[in-house]
């Protein structure tokens, strides 16, 4: 396993038991990582409304065997969740947490006979140049999918453009002040929550990134 | 990298999410990416003025860096074909667009402020606001969530009056949905979300009828000054559900949320009857609404209007229109607001600004087109100081009147060029990753 995927995965394992937060006293400043409780319980499946925010369509990218395959799986009485991500992101509350949640959520469902054949999760790298089929292959191999949890990069940035686009999902390279790219990616942390007709039902960022709430809407859609 | 030094790392990481240096503006959704340090431009959506200049509603972009030549200087305008009472604006979750909404006729005009920040262009006219909602009218708040714009409404298209509801359109611009008010308040105004304890807040004002009839009128009208809302409403965001209802009387406008993670409550100034109150999460997980008592002399309410929390928690500003002045409280804390300094800003003040440092305050001058004074009291501006804590320094001013530009509102913080840096904001459900180029 690579350095940083190394350093991926020991995110992921830090965040996946204790939720990172900061917290400061008046005047100085003053770090702490606490572990607290969810301070909210989710609603429950069937009681609110998901209507759909736009639709996408299926996309083809390259797997972790290097072969193209449709992303989502797009079918009647089924659905995907899909992450954006890229595997230099170091930023412990961006990637890594939203592949903590995905784990957390793979490990639910996979145990949930009425949802491990319906639901699909899906995490695209939007850093092709770097996150190549072989290293998504060493991603999935550090995070250990007990379900149906797919990983896909592109060939190019061209060919990953359209699904961005498409999910609305920002990602830029950062610059430095005098206007050089560095290896680190804008983006603004997004999880998408597809139903069978390619509605995307919710979507997901920091705060209410929770396992808790994607099972519960997934249940909601799947109803 | 081994994970002890990748745990040292992120124990920095944390480090950094916490210093207030490395802040930036306080007040905007939680979704949004941050501005870390110095702004470059203020975007003020701005009414226009019949007679003066083009007379057209239009975003003034003007410098804030002092580092540039355009400091305090109009950088440029955009207008938009005639008036619509220009009042509140928001920024796309990924901060490429600025939503700015008309009141009077529903409109709403989609900016581009990515492409050259220093002079947006209208990218997207929507105007199936009131068809598509079912009816609401009056589009307010723009608060960005992911993927969506939420949209507060402040009347109805059936009766002009204050019933109404909150809307969600996708950054694309297409309707979502609509929920309405609960019935036993059915008055909207502004909504703002804490995602830590998924909980929405909102709050009341009035009507079509009123808001853009001409205040003194109003005033004269006891019948039509029964027409305001008295109360806020706490909501299940996740579900959208109204989960408790508050008596706040007297219209509680702006809703802030404390930003520190462990801080369970919010602001608000009831405008008419000129008081300060505070909803604070109970143990058992409920919210309670708390008059903490009044802004400026109880005898003679100021008409306090919109506010601001410094990032820290500690300091809350409070404009108050009537009177033209600032006040700023210590909210250390919050149950017991402190007075620790008031300044006039001018003959009328409505909306105020920080940067997240809390060094940058800005102020703008105009509330409704019909409800400004007039007369010499009519002054329209822009006027920039500096916090230091504990007094505010003038640092720049922009008279609108004088550029021929019209009735300054909201003001919305920007970059001049694709600089995307880590946010370090202090609320998890606040953090995101950079400001797209």
């Amino acid at each position: 396993m690579t350095r940083v995927l190394a350093a991926l995965a020991v995110a992921i394992g830090v965040l996946a038991s204790s939720p990172v937060r900061a917290h400061e006293g008046h005047g100085k400043a003053k770090a702490q990582v606490t572990t607290g409780a969810p301070l909210y319980e989710p609603p429950q499946p069937g009681t609110y409304d998901l209507p759909a925010i736009r639709r996408v369509s299926e996309h083809r990218l390259v797997g972790t065997d290097g072969k193209r395959a449709p992303i989502l799986g797009l079918a009647p009485g089924r659905a995907a969740v899909v992450s954006f991500i890229y595997t230099n992101c170091s930023d412990a509350a961006g990637c890594p947490l939203s592949l903590a949640v995905m784990q957390r959520l793979d490990a639910t469902l996979a145990a949930r006979s009425d949802l491990a054949r319906r639901v699909r999760l899906v995490t695209v790298s939007f850093d092709p140049a770097r996150d190549t089929p072989a290293r998504m292959k060493e991603l999935r191999g550090s995070l250990g999918p007990k379900g149906d949890w797919r990983f896909f990069t592109a060939p190019d940035d061209p060919a990953l453009a359209p699904v961005l686009l498409d999910f609305g999902q920002d990602a830029a390279p950062l610059v430095t002040k005098d206007g050089k790219e560095t290896r680190a990616i804008g983006h603004v942390l997004k999880v998408f929550l597809v139903d069978g007709r390619g509605d995307v039902r919710n979507i997901y960022s920091t705060g209410l990134l929770d396992e808790r709430l994607l099972l519960n809407d997934l249940l909601t859609v799947l109803r | 990298m081994n994970p002890i030094r990748f745990l040292l790392r992120l124990s920095l990481f944390c480090l950094l999410s916490v210093n207030p240096a490395l802040a930036d503006e306080t007040c905007q959704s939680p979704y949004l990416p941050k501005i870390t340090g110095q702004e470059d431009f203020i975007y003020v959506w701005t009414l226009g003025v019949e007679g003066l200049g083009d007379g057209s509603d239009k975003l003034v972009t003007v410098g804030a860096n002092p580092a540039h030549s355009d400091y305090g200087k109009v950088v440029s305008s955009v207008s938009v074909v005639g008036r619509h009472e220009a009042h509140h604006a928001g920024f796309t979750d990924d901060r490429r667009y600025l939503w700015a909404g008309g009141l009077d006729d529903n409109v709403i005009y989609v900016f581009d402020v990515a492409t050259d920040p220093a002079k947006p262009k209208v990218v997207r006219t929507i105007r199936d606001f009131a068809t598509s909602s079912g009816g609401v009218a009056g589009p307010h708040t723009f608060y960005a969530l992911p993927g969506r714009m939420l949209i507060t409404g402040l009347s109805n298209t059936k009766d002009g009056g204050g019933r109404t509801g909150i809307v969600e359109y996708s950054n694309d611009g297409k309707f979502v949905r609509t929920n309405w008010m609960p019935d036993k308040a059915p008055y909207g105004y502004d909504a703002r979300v804490n995602a830590d304890l998924n909980r929405m807040l909102t709050s009341s004002f009035t009507g079509h009828k009123n808001y853009m009839r001409s205040l003194p009128d109003l005033m004269k009208d006891p019948a039509a000054m029964k027409n305001f809302g008295n109360t806020m409403v706490l909501w299940d965001f996740h579900a959208r559900k109204p989960l408790q209802t508050f008596d706040v009387p007297g219209a509680p406008l702006e809703i802030r949320w404390a930003l520190q993670p462990r801080n369970h409550y919010a602001f608000t100034a009831a405008a008419l009857t000129g008081k300060l109150w505070g909803v604070f999460r109970k143990d058992d997980g409920t919210f309670e609404a708390v008059d903490l008592g009044p802004v400026g002399d109880p005898a003679s309410p100021p008409l306090p209007v919109d506010i601001s929390l410094s990032a820290d928690d500690r300091f809350l500003f409070v404009d108050s229109f009537m009177d033209g002045k600032v006040r700023v409280y210590d909210v250390s804390n919050p149950r017991k607001p402190r007075q620790v300094h008031e300044r006039q800003i001018g003959k009328q003040v409505n909306m105020v600004s920080q940067s997240w440092d809390g060094k940058r305050v800005y102020f703008t001058s105009s509330l409704l087109a019909n409800w400004d004074k007039t007369g010499a009291d009519d002054e329209q501006f822009l006027k920039a100081f500096a916090w230091n804590g504990t007094t505010l320094t003038p640092a720049f001013a922009i008279d609108f009147t004088k550029e021929k530009l019209g009735r300054p509102h909201i003001m919305d913080l920007g970059l001049a060029r694709p600089q995307v840096a880590r946010s370090r904001t202090m609320r998890s459900s606040a953090r995101v990753d950079a400001a797209s180029p």
